[in-house]
């Protein structure tokens, strides 16, 4: 399961609604103990995709690089990525999956109207072709 | 000889540890060396083809390979290869 704390919870979805009408994205860092991941750090990061943004996300890679040693440096690991769906639900899409990694887990905050209205985390598997629902706790829940 | 930073998901399959020295004179020997130490790695980077996965890039220090010479780019001993994901989605 993974659990986000309550300043890492603030800041992502500060993010999310400062982008809203378009996707946000970021990376989540914390420590992995057993099976319970724990968000502790959000590191909000620029939707890099060059098209509508009001339906597409992209991180660069050397943003995600950046996060990655951002956690080393802290002592703590990368452990997930976020991105919102604004006045839509927080299923993984199709696009989602298509471009994801089976190494993460993935955050989506549902945005409506501006506001935040819920979250699912997701675990996509290594072909691309399915992405099982993680447990998912954070301070709006 | 030059390192390699595993990232966490992947730390599993390399005795735990987060940097991994290997032997090669170029990136793709690199790699090579360290799914041959890691065999478990193999299939977290490289699809059946042998390709890297659509999901992985390589990064000597901070250059995307991809804009260097790809797996024939030369590394050295003081060099740094990171394995950064690639991601992206939308709704
Ligand atoms: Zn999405």
């Amino acid at each position: 399961m993974i659990k986000i704390e309550q300043e890492a919870w603030d800041l992502m979805v500060a993010h999310a609604r400062k982008t809203y009408p378009n996707e946000c994205c970021g990376a989540m860092l914390g420590p992995i103990d057993g099976g319970t991941k724990t968000v502790r750090v959000a590191l909000p990061l620029e939707n890099a995709y060059p098209g509508a943004q009001r339906e597409r996300y992209e991180l660069r890679p050397e943003d995600l690089l950046y996060a990655e040693r951002e956690a080393r440096k802290n002592g703590m690991d990368l452990i997930g990525i976020f991105h919102s769906h604004p006045d839509c639900d927080a299923y993984f899409s199709k696009t989602d999956l298509e471009n994801s990694c089976p190494w993460y887990s993935f955050v989506v905050l549902s945005i409506q109207k501006g506001q935040f209205h819920h979250a699912n985390s997701w675990l996509p598997n290594m072909e691309q072709t399915e992405a099982a629902q993680e447990e998912l706790e954070h301070p709006n829940a | 000889m030059p390192k390699i930073l595993i990232p966490t998901p992947l730390r599993q399959f390399a005795d735990k540890r987060d940097t991994v020295e290997v032997s090669g004179a170029t990136v793709g020997e690199a790699l090579a060396a360290l799914t041959t130490a890691h065999p478990d790695m193999k299939k977290n980077l490289f699809n059946d083809e042998g390709k890297l996965r659509s999901f992985v890039n390589v990064y000597l220090n901070d250059e995307d390979i991809r804009f260097l010479e790809k797996d024939k780019t030369a590394v050295g001993a003081g060099d740094t290869i990171s394995i950064v994901p690639s991601i992206a989605g939308g709704r």
